[in-house]
């Protein structure tokens, strides 16, 4: 099979540094360029040593590089539209990172352009390549448990906003600068928009949408930002199913400019963990463990050393299956449009301080 | 361990990375690759297992400093302690950089567990548990623990006695555990995924097939040594 031509664009989002191995080991792509956001994201870009040129326009690059097939949009969630239009009208394949905008006409307007143009649109969930993950679905479709009657999930990181600032940035986060609640000095766009996944896995495993939820903020771990940092929502899907989720970002961490060793202050960073209640049984899953533990270096705390789990693997091996098979994406946009006005649910409840039906 | 299996997976690895031609064949006390030369290289499936990369990463890479003490325990439902302990002393050779100069073991009544207390080259020092006496059908059991001046590395969480899981499961049929580490390689059980990544990393890295020859020799002649002496009360010297 002839190698997929690939680039990266943007730079700047927290996912960018996971597929730098993935795109360079597997033969089905050649990771040709990258197009940073500005000189920052470049300098940093440069720290990993890719040996892949980086450019600061997507033109150039394109100049540079006319046989770009597919590029993997890397950026803040602000830039999604812009640059899937850009690759949308010179057919090329888009990976999106994992909200494409939470503007729901701007979400209509990528579905319409990405199947006006014909490519491929992969979201990356990067949770359905995990192979807990995998082996969870496999139980609930096998049916030992019998319906699904209750789902509580966490998906609970430290905040990458130090590193990461666009993610701090309701205008940029969310997209535009919304309140959280009347008298609230805080913003949408914080942890919520960083947390989909359990979302979209609850949806899958039950096959169900949500029906209702009721979403509420704690105080800021973090005072100054001015987005969420801790929430909680419960509700029920549209098949009865209960749910409570936390998304929070409840893990502190060191205020790193680049995400190193040392960042974590909690031991584990970041956690995904389902208990799924059914009628016949029950089951508990630690998606991101068992480990390897330490308290070496460079802080002398105990600390979760991530042993097993590279999701980018997988992910990247879809995307390529479907761009030259012509098949499309498990997770595409219009799959993953329920989980953005999920979202944007939860977000009315807390304005609201009502349960939304949705 | 279904050799097929094992090659149709590491078939599937080689296709996806470009990787030379090599084939895993049974061999005793551990499966061999096999290269197209005739060549064969024994398959010390720890050396590629990920929870031992990470550890030793962590000793690489200078997260732990000064290291001091390995203490390593293993416990299988049945079987040799041979290849049992033949891993565990590669896997503290491997760890360290170093190689085992002096071991002293003793056999427990009934020949099912033998404690070794050893010392490497680099001064640091050691102890392997190893047995065989759990039920038959039990899962394994084994904790690997790296003390240093500046830290303390384990494969197992603080506070735990056993391996934990991802998933926890109570159903009708009573409880079971489940934990997967692979994704491409899916399925199979944790021995053939580490036997095939040791395959993958040979074929990825030819001149890590001499190491590993010479590796696998050792460590079994130190465990025969160990085993035997573990009945005499001697201290062993290489």
């Amino acid at each position: 099979m002839k190698p997929v031509k690939i680039a990266m664009m943007g730079m700047t989002h927290g996912h960018t540094r996971k597929y730098y191995q993935t795109l360079r080991d597997n033969r089905k792509l050649a990771w040709v360029a990258s197009c940073a956001e500005d000189q920052e994201a470049k300098d940093i870009y440069e720290l990993y040593k890719t040996g892949v040129p980086c450019y600061l326009s997507a033109e150039r690059m394109l100049e540079e590089h006319p046989d770009i097939e597919a590029i993997v949009i890397a950026s803040a969630n602000s830039r999604h539209l812009e640059q899937m239009a850009f690759c949308a009208s010179r057919g090329i394949h888009i990976l999106s990172m994992k909200i494409p905008t939470f503007d729901m006409a701007e979400y209509d307007q990528m579905v319409a352009m990405v199947e006006k143009a014909g490519v491929v649109c992969q979201i990356e969930l990067e949770m359905h390549y995990n192979p807990v993950v995998r082996r969870l679905k496999e139980i609930i479709a096998g049916g030992e448990l019998g319906h699904i009657c209750a789902i509580q999930a966490t998906n609970i990181t430290l905040s990458p906003v130090w590193a990461f600032p666009w993610q701090g940035s309701p205008e940029q986060s969310y997209g535009r600068r919304v309140p959280l609640a009347p008298g609230d000095p805080r913003f949408r766009g914080g942890a919520l928009c960083d947390h989909p996944h359990v979302f979209d896995l609850a949806r899958w495993l039950t096959g169900a949408d949500f029906a209702d939820v009721f979403a509420q903020v704690a105080p800021n771990l973090r005072p100054d930002l001015e987005v969420e940092d801790m929430l909680l929502a419960a509700g029920r899907m549209s098949d009865g199913t209960a749910f409570l989720f936390d998304p929070s970002w409840s893990r502190l961490e060191e205020r790193l400019r680049v995400p190193a060793p040392g960042w974590e202050v909690f031991p584990k960073r970041m956690e995904v963990n389902v208990t799924i209640t059914g009628e016949r049984g029950m089951l508990q899953c630690d998606c991101f463990g068992p480990n390897v533990y330490h308290n070496g270096a460079p802080n002398d705390r105990y600390t979760v050393q991530y042993t097993y789990f590279d999701e980018w693997i997988g992910l990247i091996d879809e995307f390529v299956d479907c761009i030259r098979n012509s098949k499309t994406p498990q997770i595409n946009l219009r799959w993953h449009r329920k989980t953005i006005e999920f979202m944007n649910a939860c977000y009315s409840s807390i304005a609201s301080g009502r349960p939304v039906r949705i | 361990m279904d050799i097929a299996t094992l090659n149709d997976a590491l078939g599937r690895l080689r296709a996806k990375y470009g990787l030379p031609q090599g084939a895993i064949v049974s061999g005793t006390p551990w499966p061999l690759l096999q290269l197209p030369s005739g060549q064969e290289i024994p398959l010390l499936r720890w050396r590629a297992e990920r929870r031992f990369t990470e550890l030793k990463n962590l000793l690489d890479g200078g997260t732990l400093e000064g290291v001091s003490t390995l203490r390593f325990a293993t416990f299988r439902d049945g079987g040799d302690l041979l290849p049992l302990l033949a891993a565990e002393l590669d896997l503290a050779c491997h760890l360290t950089g170093s190689r085992i100069v002096r071991l002293y073991a003793v056999m427990a009544p009934g020949d099912r567990a033998c404690n070794v207390i050893l010392r490497l080259e680099n001064g640091v020092s050691g102890c392997v548990e190893c047995g065989v006496g759990l039920p038959p059908g039990t899962a394994p059991v084994d904790r690997h623990e790296v003390i240093a001046r500046r830290g303390v590395a384990s494969d197992r969480t603080v506070d735990t006695q056993v391996p934990q899981s991802s998933i926890y499961l109570w159903g009708e049929q009573g409880a079971r555990t489940y934990t997967d580490t692979d994704f491409e390689l899916y399925g199979l059980p944790d021995e053939g995924i580490w036997t095939v990544r040791a395959a993958y990393a040979i074929l990825l890295h030819p001149e890590l097939g001499d190491l590993w020859r010479e590796a696998g020799c050792r460590c079994l002649e130190q465990a025969k040594a160990a085993l035997k002496a573990a009945k005499q009360g001697e201290t062993v010297e290489f």
